[in-house]
């Protein structure tokens, strides 16, 4: 299969990049249609596949970015061995589930949901990069403000917030008072 | 018996909430229906346990051990119902905590399924971004206090040999860093943090220059400048500190 001009414009656009790009940024790099910007994806990605490259484009963080496939993650590994963080704690997990839902956000707002102080896990994950001091409340005290960033939503394989899971839901939630859930059946058959 | 099945368990809670969901799923107790008079014994067990390890017991522990008492002797009390006033009930509150917090929880299970999925996904160029941004200057709101951190580490990070001998430190004061400052920073001129400090510059030096800086940023005195994480600092003198001062 031969590929055409703009499947390769697309091709080396997304390769040189240093951010994902979005189909608004390749359509305008390319001055095509968004339409044949999807095509032109499709195209590169099926080449992908028939010649059997490591690699596809994947959707990340609001932007088409090259990765490699999963199958060769450890080989790959090697590469940022002694580089790459380890995984995150239980606890860092959990505190970003809630700046990640309920953001921007507070400490405090964070430690009434989980129930626990959250210092350290919201140091880690400032030094990861996976969120950000994105202002201060003006309230008394003026609390510091944790929004998410864009290596939370890479690093999670994520396209934008709203492809959370369960957003709307959780959303809901977030939003009810203690009197409005008790009307509700919310500890149902669900999880655990 | 309970006692060696809650052994330094205690450790493996993400805290209060975490341990109560468990006592409840435990005993298959409906949440709507919590008998308080039982949750609370069983979790005041596990704090005796943890006590009786001497572990220690972080405070929100025992704050939800107070607030369970007081809502287990409520439950033992007859109600007295006064009228025309709606008897608040206790446990809404708790309720309403135990079903967000087993929300994230979930939430934070998932995350952690895409964090296993996409650990062996690499992306191109990755680690490129970090040299990439602009070199324009930067805005209010796109450095964090983190990327001063960092710049901060990186200053001291060539100074790793331990003197030898007792030195006695000379003491430098922030509003001695100012002074020097006054002196050698002319209006509109634009110096970088390194250039202020020196090349050999001691840890005290370095941070009370630092901070001397961080107090003229505030005062308004001085602008600053850095074009990425890790970089120089440039800075500047504005009008304000002559007028000021």
């Amino acid at each position: 299969m031969i590929l055409d001009r703009l499947a390769r414009e697309v091709e080396a656009l997304i390769f040189a990049s240093d951010t994902p790009l979005s189909i608004e940024q390749l359509c305008e790099f390319t001055g095509s249609g968004e339409d044949s910007v999807h095509q032109a994806l499709d195209r590169l990605n099926k080449a992908f596949i028939d010649q059997q490259h490591a690699l596809t484009i994947i959707e990340v963080a609001g932007g088409y970015r090259l990765a490699t496939d999963k199958d060769f993650g450890a080989i790959v590994s090697q590469l940022f061995e002694g580089r790459k963080p380890g995984k995150l704690s239980r606890a860092a997990l959990e505190t970003l589930a809630v700046i990640a839902y309920s953001q921007p956000c507070t400490r405090m707002a964070i430690e009434s949901i989980r129930g626990v102080n959250c210092d350290s896990a919201i140091r880690t994950l400032l030094e990861r990069d996976m969120i950000r001091i994105s202002g201060r409340m003006e309230t008394p005290g003026r609390p510091l403000l944790y929004s998410t960033t864009r290596v939370f939503l890479e690093y999670f394989g994520l396209t934008d917030l709203d492809h959370l899971p369960r957003s709307s839901e959780i959303a809901e939630l977030l939003s009810m008072s203690s009197s409005e859930m008790e009307e509700k059946d919310l500890f149902g058959e669900a999880g655990e | 018996m309970l006692n060696s099945s809650c052994r330094i368990q205690l450790e493996s809670f993400e805290g209060p909430l975490d341990l109560l969901l468990y006592l409840i799923r435990r005993d298959e107790i409906d949440i709507y229906d919590i008998p308080m008079a039982h949750v609370a014994d069983q979790y005041l067990e596990y704090i005796r346990e943890a006590k009786e390890l001497n572990l220690d017991i972080a405070s929100e522990y025992l704050v939800m051990a107070a607030t369970l008492t007081r809502m287990k002797s409520k439950s033992l009390l007859p109600i007295h119902r006064i009228d025309g006033e709606e008897e608040e009930d206790p446990g809404a509150e708790l309720r309403r905590q135990l079903i967000l917090y087993r929300t994230f929880r979930e939430i934070a299970k998932e995350l952690h399924r895409s964090e296993e999925t996409w650990t062996d996904i690499y992306t191109s160029p990755g680690e490129r971004e970090r040299w990439s941004i602009s070199n324009t200057s930067i805005e209010p709101g796109q450095t964090s206090l983190m990327d001063l951190l960092r710049a901060m580490d990186n200053l001291s990070e060539g100074e790793t040999e331990l003197p030898a001998q007792r030195i006695r430190r000379k003491l430098l004061t922030v509003s001695e860093c100012i002074q020097t400052l006054d002196k050698v920073f002319h209006t509109g001129d634009q110096i970088s943090f390194r250039s202020v400090v020196g090349l050999q510059a001691s840890r005290t030096k370095i941070v009370s220059y630092f901070i001397a800086i961080l107090e003229l940023i505030r005062r308004g005195w001085v602008s600053f400048h850095q074009a990425y994480p890790f970089s120089e600092i440039e800075l500047k003198r504005t009008e304000r500190w002559t007028v000021d001062s």
